[in-house]
């Protein structure tokens, strides 16, 4: 268990500046995500404590130890690949048991521990399969308990459930909060997925064009985006984002007009999540246009009114139904939070 | 219709292919079983007969040092450049050296010179280090033939492995050399191998260095087979059992690895 820190950090590959420079701490036993969309220097920010990729300028630091010059076998650490790295060669024991082998543990030993991890991954039975005989979820286990194989100062992942279904990954995710929880080992964890982030984070790092715009809790990225692009990035359907300007303590813009409070001022843009709006019959409701597609996800009716230029999207009842073109009036729930950006900067207007 | 036409004609360009590669094959197998006076008949009615063999390895010819020559300097040579080159293979398709473009494009223009015009200056060296008519002039001279092309052959072996194996092996807490020995190696074992044959079937075909580095303790098999041009004219079933027996080996090697060219090593190791 250890604590990683990257101070003034830079990577640079050739004239091209990957990842700015900056500076970031991983907290002893806390689970972080680097969230962003790809590009964004997410993955090349995880290599580069790996000791995959050469840092241009700065310091690594791991269990306060400095790293910069250690390569990546030396550095202790444990990696979970997108395309989980296996070793096609190898059965899956011996893919499991090869940190073990390299450390020189002697063979009753390494079985012992392997078979040990195997259960705790639900592999047990497979271990004289080769990883080309295996589905996807069962060499992502592999890739999985050939990190845990040995105790490791830190775990790295990067994107390891991207290439999964949609319901394996959801189980699989908990079983990585899970082992988590149980391990307690510090984790840095890559993904373009924010649900993901959400979900298993204890804090998020959302990244963009190499920077680190937010690094907050999952509750505070959410409900307080430090800007424009977290705004956009965090929530599923994404938050509302209409342009327009306060005139009169009200927030102006075509088929919306809406009380906010603030200091009047142009080049605004108002953030309203989906599921703190609802779907209002009155006429004297805040956003009013017409109703341009409605999605029923199960358990609710997802809304899209088209105000003026805008699109406005609301989480409604299940059993909601109006015709499409159908003028349509949405209004805030009551506590509903709202978000004020600066139109230019793109940054969080202080409410 | 078109289909049935297409099925059809791809059948028959196949068959006509193979026959005109097959056909002065096995008509060296089977002259080289004739007695010299059916070696100029056409027809497939004779009395086959091992004699050929038996001259061939006997005096004045003696091929059996010959074979011993070639396979000596076909494994030696083997054994030396496929290992350097998988190395070299190996580091060219993963550093990222700056100008490691120019120096691949260097070491594969050794390709591009004519072998006869440097097999002048090649005797001239080797008269001079008295070597000449020996084994060793002609590993030599082989390595610096072969080298570059298992080099470049390897490392397109090397480029389609994907890396993730090899990252996952160094943080696993594998050394640079441990990773080649324990990822690399095996997952490019089909590739070096087919190489390694590859390097084997042209150092044993090498003719033109042979011929002019050699004169009677070191002779290969391929310059060994001019012998039997001879002032009683070709020697024709002679000449074809030399042949069979330069031919067999690589045959038998062929039909050895066929399996390995087929095994896909690296199915299964990423997604």
């Amino acid at each position: 268990m250890a604590e990683v820190q990257l101070l003034d950090v830079e990577k640079r590959y050739g004239q091209v500046l990957a990842v700015p420079r900056q500076s970031l701490t991983v907290v002893d036993g806390e689970f972080l995500v680097l969230l962003g969309p790809s590009g964004c220097g997410k993955t090349t920010t995880m290599r580069m404590i790996a000791g995959l990729e050469d840092i241009t300028s700065g310091d690594i630091l791991i269990g306060g130890e400095r790293v910069n010059d250690k390569p990546p076998k030396d550095r202790d650490i444990a990696m979970v690949f997108q395309n989980y790295g296996l070793y096609p060669h190898m059965t899956v024991e011996q893919n499991i048991g090869y940190p073990l082998r390299l450390r020189g543990i002697e063979r009753t030993e390494r079985a012992r521990r392997v078979r040990e991890v195997a259960q705790k991954v639900e592999l047990g039975a497979l271990l004289a399969r080769r990883p080309s005989e295996l589905s996807g979820g069962q060499r992502q286990r592999v890739a999985l308990a050939r990190a845990i194989v040995r105790t490791p100062k830190i775990f790295l992942m990067d994107e390891p459930l991207s290439n999964l279904d949609a319901k394996l990954r959801v189980t699989m995710r908990a079983e990585l909060k899970h082992l988590h929880h149980e391990l307690g080992i510090t984790t840095v964890y890559v993904t373009h997925d924010q649900i993901e982030a959400m979900t298993l984070a204890s804090r998020i790092a959302v990244m963009r064009e190499g920077r680190i715009v937010q690094l907050d809790t999952p509750k505070r990225i959410y409900s307080e985006p430090a800007d424009l692009f977290v705004a956009d990035f965090i929530g599923s359907p994404s938050m509302n984002l209409i342009e327009g300007s306060i005139e009169n303590g009200r927030f102006m813009a075509e088929g919306i007009s809406l009380p906010v409070g603030v200091a009047d001022r142009k080049d605004v843009v108002l953030g309203l999540r989906p599921e703190e709006l609802e779907i209002v019959p009155g006429p004297d409701a805040p956003v009013q246009g017409q109703l341009y597609a409605l999605e029923l996800t199960g358990d609710a009716t997802l809304a899209t009114v088209r105000a003026g230029d805008a699109f406005v999207c609301a989480r409604g009842a299940a059993d909601f139904s109006a015709e499409i073109d159908s003028i349509c009036h949405l209004a805030p729930k009551q506590g509903c939070r709202l978000h004020l950006f600066d139109r230019v900067s793109g940054n969080r207007l202080a409410a | 219709m078109t289909r049935h036409f297409t099925w059809w004609a791809e059948r028959a360009l196949l068959l006509l292919i193979s026959a005109v590669v097959l056909f002065p094959i096995s008509w060296m197998f089977l002259t080289a079983f004739k007695r010299p006076r059916d070696a100029y008949s056409l027809s497939f009615d004779f009395t086959p007969t091992l004699q050929n063999f038996v001259t061939v390895f006997s005096s004045p010819w003696n091929l059996g040092s010959m074979v011993v020559n070639s396979a000596v300097i076909a494994s030696t040579t083997v054994a030396i450049a496929v290992p350097c080159a998988a190395l070299a293979a190996y580091s060219f398709s993963r550093f990222r050296v700056p100008g490691r473009k120019f120096y691949f494009f260097l070491v594969l223009s050794t390709q591009f010179i004519p072998a006869v015009v440097i097999v002048l200056p090649f005797f001239i060296m080797f008269r001079s280090l008295g070597l000449l008519d020996t084994r060793i002039a002609l590993i030599v001279v082989n390595l610096a033939i072969v080298t570059p092309f298992v080099i470049w052959m390897i490392k397109g072996f090397i480029d389609a492995i994907p890396t993730d194996s090899e990252e996952a092996a160094m943080i696993d807490g594998a050394s640079r050399f441990r990773v080649i020995r324990d990822i690399v190696l095996p997952m490019a074992a089909p590739g070096i191998l087919t190489s390694a044959i590859f390097c084997f079937i042209l150092t044993w075909n090498e003719f033109l260095f042979g011929l002019i580095l050699t004169r009677r303790n070191a002779v290969t098999l391929p310059v060994g087979l001019v012998s039997f041009r001879t002032e009683r004219g070709d020697l024709w079933e002679l000449m074809s059992a030399a042949g069979v027996m330069i031919t067999v080996p690589i045959f038998i090697m062929a039909l050895l690895i066929q399996k390995h060219f087929t095994r896909g090593m690296t199915a299964g190791a990423i997604k």
